[in-house]
């Protein structure tokens, strides 16, 4: 093993890559020079700026240094960074659990990739471990010696995976028609309005000749068909944006398998590789959003210790056709019907309970137009009210069934399988050798229904698996099938 | 000497079925009901004192300070009265062989079980209001954020004979399960 013990510094091209990334950091604070240098007529005010932000990220690369420790069971791993704030981030080599690294567009054309370490302790982001950033050819090296600890040294595979992995599965272009379908578009919208507004170029824009033809143009359309141009170039704008998004970050994806490392490598301008560690994996998730349900399609995310269990550092596939899905999982997992066999309902109690949560407040909100109606005269409440009330109605009872007919569970002594929702349905399949715990919960009206929440604990994934209106007396049953501790406790009712 | 409860792995084919589960043998301080009729009504007191300095400031809206003062009266009543016996009868704690099992809550009840052999700290926190009744809560970690175990108002004596029965079973950070 070739580990080094001193303190070393990044890569010397990142001397081109910081001032860069800093200046788009900084940006509310360019705009603020700029408009300043226009209005003062003193361009100074933009250099100053600018001069800055080059200073302060020559100063990051000169102050940031890393150092690995030889010895795999006792080391240290540390980063020495920070301008006026010294700060040293130690992370004991034993308790690595996965290494990622992310190129975007700047880093990739410079032959660099900033490699994140992660722990099983704390799964954020901000405060993880970064080494921002060091040579691609580098990367195999360091990642071997980082997960020297966890099986085997993994393969050099910068570009693409060498021969003994198995593909799982590879990104296609027809996956792209399940992201239109995710509000990620109408998102990514809100955030640059939100980062417009907040540096201020509202203000100027309020009065230009622009908006000012706009809001001529408004006041000849009349509001219901500016409100319809207006929602129409918002719907097209946010698909078109949901698909441009879907594939800058999903494209070029290929998941492969060797032996026992997981590999993920995703993105066609910004290169994200993440290696996971199968022994640390606790099973998956399905989830199928109901408009990509719809279609057919399916995400699939890992349930894995180390990792966040929500957001995109646990997606393995990007909305996809279903039984591509179902069938990485089912390898994974190693048993189909985990993946695809028929669950145990939850019965009429747990259903009842749906049904008064969907329809309950439509129907007090009908009860009191119709009180209304009844008092006052049938003038009073238009026709079209009655109509969207009756949309509203129709469509929560639809949305009632639905989750009805996808509450269930499935328990072995090696898997458990929740599956849940209707906007947002999942199928979790969780090894029942990570659960760390059981909560059974109870509100007040769960228990004079006879139901209760079943929440499985474990260390991996979103640390929290509830299986909603279980009845009562299967609870523990459930609890009980998953972990033998539970069954051979001395509480436990045979 | 206890093993990893998960090692049995020959163990598991056995699938018995289980009915249901005991309640916990071991109910909280007596004095706890106590601490948490203190706990509770103070918050409603700081409520009406902030209302008397109101009313002695400005008494239009009488009808708005009445409402309040029957809601603040009301809300007093129940946390000192009803809140604290409700918790005294639903809260319930056990240390097994294996595994430590709690019972807590009042309107919306929880049981939780955490195994032993997966334990991560043990800790003990005792508040200005704990150390004055004489009371320490006790939470026992696991890897897991959901399935912390938290055992709440023991008697000083019992909350330290607990810790030193768990450190002493869990060898602790052996196997957690990350």
């Amino acid at each position: 093993m070739t580990a080094q013990t001193g303190w070393q510094r990044l890569s010397p091209r990142m001397l081109l890559v910081h001032p860069v990334h800093e200046l788009i950091r900084e940006l509310p604070l360019l705009i603020g020079g700029l408009v300043l240098g226009q209005t003062t007529g003193n361009q100074s005010w933009t250099v100053a700026v600018l001069a800055l932000t080059a200073v302060v990220g020559v100063a990051r690369w000169v102050t940031t240094s890393y150092r690995i420790d030889a010895d795999p069971e006792s080391g240290q791993v540390q980063l020495r960074a920070g301008l006026l704030h010294r700060k040293v981030l130690s992370v004991p080599r034993n308790r690595i659990r996965s290494v990622q690294t992310d190129a975007r567009l700047l880093h990739r054309l410079l032959g660099l990739a900033v490699l994140r370490v992660s722990t099983g302790q704390e799964a954020r982001a901000e405060h993880g471990f970064e080494l921002n950033a060091v040579r691609v050819d580098e990367v195999p090296r360091l990642r071997a010696i980082l997960l020297a600890e966890s099986s085997q040294p993994v393969e050099p595979t910068t570009a693409e995976p060498a021969a003994s992995s198995t593909v799982l599965a590879r990104w296609q272009p027809s996956w792209l028609r399940y992201a239109p379908l995710s509000l990620s578009g109408l998102l990514t919208m809100t955030a640059a309005f939100g980062l417009i507004y907040q540096t201020g170029a509202i203000g100027p824009l309020q009065h230009s000749r622009l908006a000012e033809s706009a809001l001529q143009a408004a006041q000849r359309l009349g509001i219901a068909a500016t409100v319809a141009v207006v929602a129409a170039v918002v719907f097209v704008a946010s698909v078109l944006l949901a698909v441009l998004r879907s594939l800058l970050t999903y494209g070029n994806l290929v998941l492969s398998r060797q032996a026992d490392v997981l590999h993920l490598r995703h993105g066609t301008l910004r290169l994200r590789e993440h290696t996971y560690d199968m022994s640390r994996l606790r099973g998956g998730t399905l989830r199928q959003p109901l408009l990509v349900r719809v279609f057919g399609g399916a995400g699939l995310d890992a349930v894995m210790t180390g990792v966040h269990g929500a957001g995109e550092s646990s997606v393995l596939l990007p909305p996809c056709p279903r039984s591509t899905a179902e069938s990485v999982l089912t390898g994974l997992v190693g048993d189909p019907n985990v993946v695809t066999g028929p669950l145990r309902g939850h019965g009429r109690r747990a259903a009842t309970r749906r049904w008064t949560r969907a329809l309950g407040l439509p129907v007090l909100i009908g009860a009191a137009l119709a009180v209304v109606t009844a008092l006052t005269g049938t003038s009073v409440v238009p026709l079209w009210l009655w109509t969207a009330w009756l949309a509203i109605t129709a469509w929560c009872a639809l949305l009632a069934a639905d989750r009805i007919g996808a509450l269930g569970h499935r328990v072995d002594s090696n898997w458990l399988v929740m599956r849940a929702g209707s906007w947002e349905r999942r199928r979790d399949c969780l090894a029942t050798a990570g659960i760390i715990g059981w909560t059974v919960r109870q509100s007040p009206f769960q228990r004079r229904a006879g139901v209760a929440t079943l929440v499985a604990a474990t260390a991996a994934g979103t640390k929290r698996y509830p299986l909603i209106d279980v009845p009562e007396d299967q609870a523990w049953a459930v609890a009980a099938q998953a972990s033998p501790w539970v069954a051979d406790s001395i509480w436990a009712i045979r | 000497m206890v093993g990893g409860i998960l090692d049995g792995v020959e163990n598991r084919e056995s699938s018995p079925v289980v009915a249901g589960m005991v309640d916990p043998a071991h109910p909280p301080s007596r004095r706890a009901p106590l601490r948490w009729a203190i706990g509770g009504v103070v918050p409603w007191l700081l409520l009406a004192a902030g209302q008397a300095i109101w009313i002695s400031f400005d008494r239009r809206l009488l009808w708005l300070h009445i409402v309040i003062a029957v809601v603040t009266v009301l809300g007093a009543a129940i946390s000192l009265a009803v809140v604290p016996l409700w918790r005294y009868r639903v809260h319930r704690w056990e240390l097994g062989p294996q595994a430590v099992y709690t019972r807590t809550g009042w309107l919306v009840q929880e049981r939780r079980i955490a195994p032993i052999s997966r334990v991560q700290t043990v800790d003990t926190y005792r508040g200005p209001l704990d150390r004055l009744f004489g009371l320490a809560n006790v939470t026992v970690t696991t890897a897991s954020s959901a399935g912390a175990v938290h055992i709440a108002a023991l008697d000083v004596a019992v909350a330290d004979h607990l810790v030193a029965q768990l450190t002493d079973i869990a060898a602790i950070g052996a196997e957690d399960a990350t």
